[in-house]
């Protein structure tokens, strides 16, 4: 039912927007100044727009290049020799299919319990007879303004032996203000009665809030899943910093190793060491190739989730 | 009883705590000794309170492992700034050290590094400020005023595309078009500006544009999203009003959008100069190397190379908690301003 709706609300959404944008046109007739100035944006904007995605079609064109014809470079949409040798020397790869894995693990982990625990506390800071309420919400919008920064929570981590493991990457994450925020402005315009019902029927508050709230929320509950994903797929600096050991090391800091020069150019040795038919991959077509293979999950959900974080960033913007 | 609206919950706590004598108001010729009030109002406190937290026991319970969280996660490091003012060691309790005040301030203070930082941290923002602020209002009042909607929502889709990458798939994206033998220099020696490919990474004094461009490029089309749903905010009467007084497209974009978008610009610019020494951390890390060091180690990065990278702690929680006030104290200067200036702040 929720789904309907949402999907529902979106439709509207795109209607209201046609609706408006046909009225705005027309009733006085266009001046030749104004033809013109239609004619000039659009080219503007067709180089915007190319500007915008020319370089990674370049890049997906230099992964499908062959690596030693590649390094003399030229080339710009099309690869020039086209070979298929980076990504079969890429899936081959152990380590980089582990930090793939984990990196898959860290998305799923961090999204789940990140959106969960902070959708409960969108919840608890909206129950409006409740008497912690402005409590908890400045306790968390304070930290917006003021955080002990990097080495502080560096040394915090340090001392509660997250180094090294694999919940650094999701316990820090659990509850964020800025989520929180969005979560229960959202939350507040729902009807208050329906809540107040199920607790006179003696349904507990945690019931409530995974039988009633998340179901009549989705919207809102799947932009900030969408933000969060993308945040954890992309970090790689605590990575960096709180695995030195490698262990858990996900794609984005396998990539980052391919960036620094001498560590590309040692990986692409070691790789011909092991596969002697890849004899043609280069640090330049190896980069391109994990840059794609980061860059392709993102790509893939982008259309499903495009919806979900427009709505998102304007949302709680406007009261009504 | 938690559906009762709050007038009835107020009754009935009345109720329960003996009725007349909560009335704090004393009416006019009423004559009630003093002590007796305070001491019921205490009482009719306590009880009180004692009946909230009965009644919400379920929602403090879940609240108090959420409590311990922030206490741990986001309050604990606030107190570890302290490190800042002692000379801290690994293993020792920061309370067991030995207190130095600003030695760490004053030991940055007077460095050869501080004036470097803060002039990459100062150009680099001021450069963001100068470039990046215009370029998303100006993105957006073109896209505004593209008739194709088609076309229009594809230069959306395309534009937001970079935001949602990490900074290392953008570095890569960077290495690859700007190195040496990138496009941008093949494109550059084809037309024949320069003979031989310039190495725009590998030197210092291009690594400002390069920054600035790359910060640009990821950023436009997301920050351009909150100025294109200021616009169609803008009343659709003044659209009309301005065409029937003889506006031109440049004219109803000076005189009705910009006035209408005004309060987003003034409050996104208190936003911007607040942030003047965040000037980037990730892209720096990534994008600079040992040979352009000179021109991109900014406060952050200085701090994480000292605290993490050699171990100084107390020196870098020093540097961090420097910016950090500096840049409250921007914040709180710049809403000011424009509450004055502008009429519009941020809270």
């Amino acid at each position: 039912m929720a789904q309907i709706n949402s999907v529902k609300s979106f439709l509207i959404l795109q209607c209201t927007k046609k609706a408006g944008e046909s009225v705005k046109q027309g009733f006085i007739k266009e001046s030749v100044g104004s033809k013109i100035f239609d004619k000039v944006n659009l080219v503007l904007m067709i180089g915007f727009a190319s500007i915008m995605l020319f370089p990674f079609l370049n890049i997906i064109a230099l992964s499908l290049n062959d690596g030693v014809d590649a390094a003399r470079g030229g080339i710009y949409l099309w690869p020039r020799e086209f070979s298929l040798d980076s990504y079969k020397v890429l899936f081959q790869n152990e380590d980089l299919l582990k930090g793939f894995g984990i990196s898959i693990l860290r998305v799923v982990v961090g999204t789940v319990t990140g959106v969960l625990c902070t959708g409960l506390l969108a919840y608890i800071v909206s129950v409006k007879h409740f008497s912690g309420r402005k409590f908890m919400r400045l306790l968390f919008v304070f930290t917006m303004f003021f955080s002990g920064g990097l080495i502080p929570t560096y040394l915090l981590f340090m001392k509660l032996g997250l180094s090294n493991t694999f919940t650094v990457y999701w316990l820090p994450a659990l509850f964020s203000p800025f989520f929180m925020l969005l979560m229960a402005s959202y939350i507040q315009n729902l009807p208050d009665s329906i809540f107040e019902s199920a607790r006179m029927d003696g349904c507990s508050e945690l019931r409530i809030y995974f039988q009633i709230l998340i179901p009549m929320s989705i919207p809102v509950f799947a932009a900030i899943a969408v933000f969060s994903a993308v945040g954890h797929w992309n970090s790689w600096f605590d990575v960096l910093i709180y695995n030195p050991s490698g262990e858990w090391d996900t794609l984005q800091v396998y990539l980052r190793r391919l960036l620094l020069e001498v560590e590309a150019i040692q990986q692409v040795q070691d790789l011909q060491l092991a596969y002697s038919k890849y004899r043609n991959i280069s640090p330049i077509t190896l980069r391109a190739a994990t840059t794609v293979l980061v860059t392709l999950p993102i790509i893939f959900v982008y259309p499903f989730a495009q919806k979900y974080f427009v709505g998102g960033i304007t949302l709680g913007s406007v009261k009504e | 009883m938690a559906s009762l609206s709050l007038k009835q919950k107020l009754r009935l706590i009345k109720s329960d705590t003996g009725g007349d004598s909560m009335n704090i108001m004393p009416e006019k010729g009423e004559v009630v000794p003093k002590s007796n009030i305070s001491s019921e109002k205490k009482m009719a406190g306590v009880k009180r309170i004692k009946n909230t937290f009965l009644r919400e026991k379920q929602l403090w319970l879940i609240c108090i492992p959420i409590i311990l969280w922030v206490l741990l996660f986001a309050y604990y490091p606030m107190y570890g700034l302290i490190m800042a003012f002692i000379d801290y060691e690994p293993g020792r309790a920061i309370l067991d050290s030995d207190w130095v005040g600003f030695k760490h301030f004053i030991e940055f203070f007077q460095s050869p590094d501080f004036w470097m930082v803060l002039r990459n941290t100062l150009v680099i923002s001021g450069l963001g400020i100068v470039f990046g602020f215009p370029a998303p209002i100006l993105l957006a009042l073109l896209l505004h005023e593209l008739k194709y909607t088609r076309f229009k929502k594809f230069v959306q889709t395309v534009s937001y595309l970079p935001h949602f990458m990490s900074w290392v798939v953008v570095a890569s994206i960077v290495f690859v078009t700007l190195g040496n033998e990138g496009v941008f220099n093949q494109f550059l020696m084809s037309i024949g500006i320069i003979d031989r490919p310039v190495s725009f990474l590998g030197e210092g004094k291009y690594f400002w544009g390069v920054i600035t461009g790359a910060d640009i490029w990821k950023g436009i089309g997301w920050s351009s999203i909150i100025y294109l749903s200021a616009i169609a905010g803008v009343d659709s009467q003044l659209y009309e009003a301005g065409k029937m007084d003889g506006l031109g497209r440049f004219g109803l974009i000076w005189h009705v959008i910009i006035p209408g978008i005004r309060p987003t610009i003034v409050i996104l610019m208190i936003l911007g100069i607040s942030g003047i020494l965040n000037a980037g951390f990730e892209q720096q890390l990534l994008i600079g190397n040992v040979q352009t060091r000179e021109y991109w180690e900014v406060f952050d990065t200085y701090s994480y190379r000292y605290g993490i990278q050699l171990g100084n702690y107390s020196y870098a929680t020093a540097v961090g908690l420097f910016k950090s006030i500096i840049g409250l104290i921007l914040l709180v200067g710049a809403n000011k301003f424009c509450k004055k200036f502008f009429d519009t702040s941020v809270y």
